[in-house]
């Protein structure tokens, strides 16, 4: 068996709230494998959120090991982790979070001028990144342009564009019609077909289904 | 990321906002504008002040009685004059017995300064002969009725080359006009220009009697020093007015470049003191700048958090925010500094001391603009880059 790219060992994450101590995590363990579609469901307050922060690496676990592609985030200074995300993740966010008044073909180069790489490629990658997902008429709109369901595609072209070892989507279908949802979830399918690992967060039984494989979380555990 | 993407990201931004990012520059185009238009104007005054010294002649010492009899007599004479002439470090003297007067030339006539003097005025006073000849030794010891105008005497009497040789009247005495003298120019203290010269005896005689004289000027020789000759001569006129040693004495002697020194420290001091007034608006113009950015990382929080979740380390995000402040300083400056170069080309101008562009005011004002940007700009950049991105993300 391979190394697996996401790598859980008994971690914890614990707020400190003054006088008491929250456990949003506990001890939880999981690995996730090259290649698979995970989908972490769980209701509100289940730990949902602070999972999806230690997994995308904007967190650190309080105990417990996370490896991340081969390298130990606990280890991993603020840059480090930075440079983690830039080089590892890519991001599918609820709100779709795009730069305000930035062009959809700016939107989608932003995250390789992190890693350094020139004008001239970036817009070139960036271009073809968009017009995999069918944007290729929309590389000049800016987010108010574009409807909810194109603005998750442009975001969706942001996290391939640095082809990443992982997708981290977060209630990707939360601000969407049914339809337009549908074809989010159709779309990151497609990503799983192409080979891509997925880490789906959901509150939403029908959308979680949508994954191979189910992780239910309940109050900062593993439910099953 | 490199200067150029920074720059690019930074001028992208403020094409967003216009409006704001030109009235946040407009403090700081304040403060570099008043900042180089008034060094402008203070070195304007400071150039006009020593050149106009200077055309005084730089190698001049002026002696003056400081007693004075009550017939108008003084304790200068055209001996002491004489015996100064006499001096190895002196080249040339020229006393003078002056008297205000009313000149006329046909109908035409002003009320000016009639100067008594010898040859040697013209070279002790850096005059030069504009048309006909300046008083000739022969003239001076003849006290010969010769008179030569300055330049603008003469315009006020109408009168110019044909007019040589004609017959002009002083105090109601006739005079021959035999020369005019080229202008000097520069009106800062007395205008050099309006003056009658004529022979030292003739004035004695006519105008003021006794064989007083009201000042000599000294022309101390290129290769003598000034304070050197300065002492010769203090020695020679007390051995001469016979003080003893206790006695004070009664003439004083006043060094051109003494003034000349005086007048333009003055001049600078009072530059130094604009410039400074002038820079606390720039001060107020970066506060205006670090307040600007400080409300756009609030606003921009979430982009903050988006660019920190998308790879962007601290330090771009700080880099990011200071390149902005920089960009909004530097423009401000580089505006202000044009704007400040024609107020004071245009003040220059008005007060006809011509405008003289100095690089160094120019690149004291950008790099200042610079300081301005970094040190209004670093404290809000900081705020932005330690902005936690879970936080950001979900900062509405």
């Amino acid at each position: 068996m391979t190394t697996p790219i996401i790598s859980l060992e008994r971690v914890s994450r614990v707020y400190d709230m003054g006088r008491v101590s929250v456990p949003a995590l506990d001890a939880v363990s999981l690995d996730v494998h090259q290649g698979e579609f995970v989908a972490i469901v769980g209701p509100s307050g289940s730990g949902k959120s602070t999972m999806m922060n230690i997994l995308g690496c904007l967190d650190r676990p309080t105990h417990g090991a996370y490896r991340l592609a081969g390298t130990t985030v606990a280890e991993l200074d603020d840059d480090g982790l930075a440079r983690l995300r830039s080089r590892s993740i890519g991001f599918i966010f609820q709100s779709y979070n795009l730069l305000p008044r930035t062009t959809a073909l700016d939107n989608v180069a932003a995250p390789l001028l992190y890693q350094g790489v020139g004008r001239v490629e970036r817009a070139r990658r960036a271009r073809a990144s968009l017009e995999r997902l069918g944007l290729g008429d929309r590389v000049d709109h800016e987010p108010t342009e574009l409807s909810g369901g194109q603005q998750q595609r442009v975001a969706v072209a942001r996290a391939l564009v640095t082809e990443p070892a992982l997708i981290l989507a977060d209630e990707p279908t939360g601000n969407l019609d049914s339809h337009a949802g549908a074809e989010v979830i159709a779309l990151l399918r497609e990503l799983h077909r192409a080979g891509r690992t997925i880490v789906l967060i959901t509150h939403d039984a029908g959308v979680a289904s949508s994954a191979d494989r189910q992780v239910h979380l309940r109050d900062g555990r593993i439910a099953a | 990321m490199n200067a150029v993407e920074l720059l690019r990201l930074a001028l992208s931004r403020l094409r967003m906002s216009r409006m704001r990012a030109a009235l946040t520059m407009l403090g700081v185009i304040i403060g570099v504008a008043s900042v180089v238009a008034l060094v402008g104007v203070g070195q304007g005054t400071t150039s006009n002040i020593t050149s106009s010294l200077a055309s005084l002649g730089t190698n001049l010492l002026t002696i003056i009685p400081t007693t004075q009899s009550s017939d108008g007599s003084t304790s200068l004479s055209l001996e002491d004059a004489a015996a100064i002439d006499e001096l190895d470090s002196v080249a040339g003297v020229a006393p003078e017995a002056s008297t205000s007067l009313t000149v006329t030339a046909g109908d035409e006539s002003t009320d000016t300064t009639v100067v008594g003097t010898t040859a040697a005025y013209a070279s002790v006073r850096a005059f030069g002969v504009w048309q006909g000849t300046f008083l000739t030794d022969v003239s001076v010891v003849r006290d010969l009725r010769v008179a030569v105008l300055g330049a603008s005497t003469a315009e006020t009497l109408g009168l110019d080359a044909d007019d040589l040789g004609t017959e002009i009247s002083i105090g109601g005495i006739p005079f021959q006009l035999i020369g005019i003298l080229q202008p000097k120019g520069g009106s800062s203290f007395q205008d050099q220009d309006d003056q009658v010269i004529v022979p030292v005896g003739t004035v004695q005689k006519y105008f003021v009697g006794g064989d007083s004289v009201r000042t000599i000027g000294v022309s101390v020789a290129p290769t003598a020093d000034m304070t050197a000759a300065n002492a010769e001569i203090t020695a020679l006129l007390r051995e001469l007015h016979e003080l003893t040693a206790t006695d004070d004495a009664d003439f004083a002697i006043f060094d051109q470049t003494q003034l000349l020194a005086a007048a333009s420290s003055i001049s600078g001091t009072l530059t130094l003191l604009l410039g400074g007034i002038a820079s606390i608006s720039l001060v107020v113009g970066g506060i205006g700048i670090m307040n600007i950015m400080l409300v756009s990382v609030r606003e921009r929080t979430r982009e903050i958090g988006i660019r920190k979740a998308i790879g962007a380390r601290g330090r771009d995000i700080l880099a990011q925010f200071l390149v902005e402040a920089l960009t909004l300083s530097l423009l401000g400056g580089l505006i202000g500094i044009a704007v400040g170069l024609g107020v004071s080309a245009l003040i220059g101008q008005l007060a006809g001391w011509g405008f003289a562009f100095n690089p160094s005011t120019v690149v004291a004002a950008v790099l200042f603009s610079l300081l301005v940007g970094v040190v209004f700009g670093v404290w809000p950049a900081r705020q932005a880059a330690r902005l936690d991105p879970i936080n950001a993300l979900r900062y509405e």
